[in-house]
């Protein structure tokens, strides 16, 4: 909220009421950076850029390489910014690409090295979470660190997002009733790892 | 229900997703089935532990330095290219693939290479970026270029049986695109008139379409 109050009110931060004042400096913003302004593509990425690398360190579950799929996510919504129309919300322009960005590195690297290993602890960045955890002793993020990737981005999506399984589907590549099997087999390993 | 149909429906159970005949059956084995209540349990808290994750996590360094460092040099790139934006570029990019890849479905590759004609020279380019565009220069040019593309069009229309219907699909859809560009920049330049980066990038726009209909003229003339 304070990047875009600031970015039309000139550093000074005035609560903005309206959800359409927003939208509407968003739209400022985005037509700006469309013209090149890169001051202005900072302040949507500084609006962005905690969800999208939360979304990266989930889909990933490596550290250093969610801070490598945030950066890759904005240079290229830097390349596709001509195409988006201000229809929706930036971020919501942003999310599916930044799945398809986190997905397809996590592919690409796959082909590269079946050998991959996080090598950091993502558990470690996450800030204490706002309840009190259901059952102690049990860390989700480590849990769903060592799920197949397939089932991790389902559930991250499903479970944690809230996406449905249609549009799970469509930003996969798969059919819904896939989406599913893949969520059904997520949960079950998750709740053996709680049991274990 | 069994405890092995109680567990391929729990999924649907815990997301209130089951009929009703259903739901009660589950909820009848449930209230008898120690150990299925036990996996039902599990599931719930494995639910809570992911609705309780913040969506927002800050990134241990500022990641904006090295974003700023790789689009600039894109930007960089892009103004020696002769002046376009990214979003003007890949809208030219879109035209040449997609005339490339719809010719290249169906033409022999000697129809291809005859889509190619010369670039303006780098020389012209530089000119081109050079001058400086105040408001009656830039709205003749506009008007120039406005001629010229018109006239291609009209020739383009005469000519379209000539080409394929997937060709002048393409051509429609990307030429709709670099017009939707023109809009925005205009747009721009209305909010800031003084602005010699956009009249340059006007003035480029239109250059690029009547290379693209120059392109496609040029094709089913030699077809």
């Amino acid at each position: 909220m304070g990047g875009l109050a600031e970015a039309v009110l000139g550093g000074t931060l005035i609560p903005m009421r309206e959800t359409e004042d927003r939208r509407a400096a968003e739209r400022r913003l985005v037509q700006d950076a469309q013209n090149g302004d890169l001051l202005a593509f900072e302040r949507l990425y500084r609006e962005n850029e905690r969800k999208v690398f939360a979304l990266c360190l989930r889909l990933s579950a490596d550290a250093a390489l969610a801070e490598e799929l945030t950066q890759e996510v904005f240079v290229r919504a830097w390349r596709k910014l001509g195409g988006f129309r201000g229809e929706s919300a930036f971020s919501s322009w942003l999310y599916p690409l930044t799945v398809n960005v986190a997905l397809s590195e996590r592919r690409s690297r796959r082909r590269r090295d079946a050998r991959i290993v996080a090598t950091d602890d993502p558990a470690s960045l996450e800030p204490a979470p706002a309840t009190p955890r259901p059952e102690a002793g049990f860390d989700l993020q480590k849990a769903m660190a060592a799920l197949p990737p397939g089932a991790r981005a389902v559930f991250v999506l499903h479970d944690v997002e809230g996406r449905t399984h249609d549009e799970i589907a469509a930003m996969l590549d798969l059919a819904p009733g896939t989406s599913k099997a893949q969520l059904f087999r997520a949960r079950r390993l998750l709740r053996e790892a709680l049991g274990s | 229900m069994t405890c092995r149909e109680l567990d391929e429906r729990l999924d649907a159970w815990v997301d209130g997703e089951l009929a009703a005949a259903a739901a009660a059956e589950a909820e009848a084995h449930l209230a008898t089935c120690s150990l299925c209540r036990e996996r039902e349990r599990r599931l719930r808290q494995v639910l809570a532990h992911a609705a309780a994750l913040p969506r927002s996590v800050t990134p241990p360094r500022d990641l904006w330095p090295g974003i700023a460092q790789r689009v600039g040099r894109e930007r960089s790139w892009s103004r020696a290219a002769g002046g376009w934006s990214p979003w003007a570029l890949a809208a030219a990019a879109t035209v040449v693939v997609g005339l490339v890849a719809v010719l290249g479905s169906g033409r022999a590759p000697s129809a291809v290479r005859t889509v190619e004609i010369p670039a303006a020279s780098p020389e012209a380019r530089l000119a081109a970026l050079s001058v400086v565009v105040s408001d009656p220069v830039l709205a003749a040019a506009e008007r120039e270029y406005e001629e010229a593309a018109n006239a291609l069009l009209e020739a383009l229309q005469k000519r379209q049986s000539e080409l394929q219907p997937e060709t002048l699909v393409t051509v429609r859809a990307n030429l709709e695109v670099i017009d939707r560009a023109l809009a925005e920049v205009r747009q721009a330049i209305a909010r800031n008139p003084s602005n010699l980066e956009l009249n340059r990038m006007l003035v480029a726009t239109h250059r690029k379409k009547v290379d693209v209909l120059r392109r496609v003229v040029k094709l089913s003339t030699a077809l």
